[in-house]
């Protein structure tokens, strides 16, 4: 474990791994809540058994300001975002150069938590601004030649069939409009006894697994 | 009777006055004045120090309607507009509410097609039950930006279905009905076609480009 500028970060001893594979984790835990913590260290597990090299953010941790929907990510400091003295910048850099990012978050209202959301909205920079057709819809143009898998672990109070649904659809469509190669989803309950949460979490996660892991799914 | 109440949250990072969700929810709440609403908005960004939070969360509390108008930010609400409900959840959960308020969510996105708006106004439903709002139900807009801030009869004709919605969709709320499914078919029918906002928003950024100088930057991959 090393700790970092803003906030832990977990990086897998690197001389076990394979140096080509790299996986984001960002852990949108809210403060106070610790039942993501098993479900972390089951991910961290199943991950670790790939040997790619881990960069985790607890994003609670994370200082960052809010995008201000300005759009000179595209058109002033094209690819950038204007904010600097933040780990804005960082974490998208993270995310772009990584093979797997790892959604790690409680599901609120079926989406995922304000602290992953911070993160998320400050990675536009990635794309371009100009607008291309994906079956018959519109989205953005890639800036980068290639973009990570996407996997998504929702973590739930108790199970409820709508959130799931709507979490599931909202990973659909970033998966789409970050252009990932491979996605996966795996939605469970807070207090899932640890052999259950393995096994689901190894099934859920097999295609990303896979993708990261250099095996074919 | 004193008059019914209504609270416009505005969940865009712009600054007020200048941004799309704004344009949309200020039209709304126009017409909920006019049929005796009073009025109050709040901007998401505004809300960040404790002492405006309560505000908007109290202002919240005593209103018969509260209107979260907000752009899409990555397929889902905004950091910020996320916070704000889950902090709001929280503190109606703590402090039950006497005051029956109703929800409705316009949310607006910048690509053609509203049906990237859904999930989003998921999410918004789902808080409203959570947080003990009732539901009257969301309105889902594409190719926000061809409104370009401004407000929708300053826009014009273009706009003109828009605001046909809108006006469901207050007649509804005044008549403390839920929101007819004829306000998002008006709001279903695109402003510009498609292929024009796309051309047009293309020519757009390269013409930004150009006059920031940054043109021949514009792909640049700083990242990578
Ligand atoms: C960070 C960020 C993310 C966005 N993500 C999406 C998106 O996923 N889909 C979409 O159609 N528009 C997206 N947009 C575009 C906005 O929804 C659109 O420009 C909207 O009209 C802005 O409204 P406002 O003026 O009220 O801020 C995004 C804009 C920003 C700044």
């Amino acid at each position: 474990m090393e700790t970092h500028a803003h906030g832990p970060q977990v990086i897998v001893d690197p001389t076990t791994l394979n140096p080509a594979k790299r996986t984001l984790l960002l852990n949108g835990a809210l403060a106070g809540d610790e039942t993501l913590e098993p479900v972390e260290e089951a991910l961290l597990a199943l991950l670790r058994e790939e040997r790619t090299e881990i960069r985790g953010y607890a994003m609670r941790d994370v200082p960052l300001a809010h995008c201000q929907g300005c759009f000179e990510c595209w058109t002033t400091t094209p690819g950038l975002c204007k904010t600097e003295g933040d780990a804005g910048r960082e974490i998208a850099a993270a995310l772009i150069k990584s093979d797997l990012v790892v959604i790690l978050t409680p599901i609120t209202f079926g989406g995922y938590s304000s602290e992953i959301k911070k993160a998320m909205d400050r990675i536009i920079c990635l794309v371009l601004p100009f607008f291309r057709r994906v079956d018959g819809e519109v989205h953005h143009s890639q800036r980068y030649p290639s973009y990570p898998a996407l996997a998504a672990v929702g973590v739930l109070p108790a199970p409820d069939e709508e959130q799931a649904r709507i979490f599931r659809s909202l990973v659909g469509r970033n998966a789409l409009n970050m252009d990932c190669p491979v996605t996966a989803v795996c939605v469970m309950e807070a207090g899932t006894p640890p052999p259950i949460l393995r096994d689901s979490l190894a099934a859920d996660l097999e295609p990303v697994l896979a993708h990261v892991g250099g095996r074919v799914a | 009777m004193s008059a019914l109440r209504v609270v416009l949250l505005v969940g865009s990072a712009r600054p007020p006055g200048t941004g799309n969700s704004e344009a949309l929810g200020s039209y709304l709440l126009a017409r909920l004045a006019e049929g005796g609403m009073g009025t109050e908005v709040f901007h998401v960004h505004r809300c960040q120090r404790p002492e405006k939070e309560r505000a908007l969360f109290e202002a919240v509390g005593g209103a018969d309607v509260f209107v979260l108008s907000t752009p899409l930010y990555v397929d889902a609400l905004p950091y910020l507009v996320t916070r704000c409900c889950e902090r709001m959840a929280a503190h109606r959960a703590a402090e039950p509410q006497e005051h029956r308020s109703r929800m409705v969510a316009l949310v607006n996105c910048g690509f053609p097609e509203l049906e990237h708006t859904l999930t989003a106004l998921d999410i918004c439903g789902v808080f409203a039950r959570q947080a003990g709002f009732v539901w009257a139900g969301g309105l889902g807009l594409g190719g926000g930006e061809a409104i370009g801030g401004k407000p929708l009869e300053e826009v014009g004709g273009m706009t003109r279905h828009v605001r046909g919605g809108l006006d469901l969709a207050a007649e509804a709320l005044l008549a403390d009905r839920v929101i007819p499914e004829e306000a998002q078919a008006q709001l279903a029918r695109p402003m510009i076609p498609s292929r024009l906002y796309t051309t047009l928003g293309d020519i757009g950024w390269l013409r930004t480009a150009r006059k920031k100088g940054t043109l021949r930057r514009l792909w640049d991959r700083p990242l990578g």
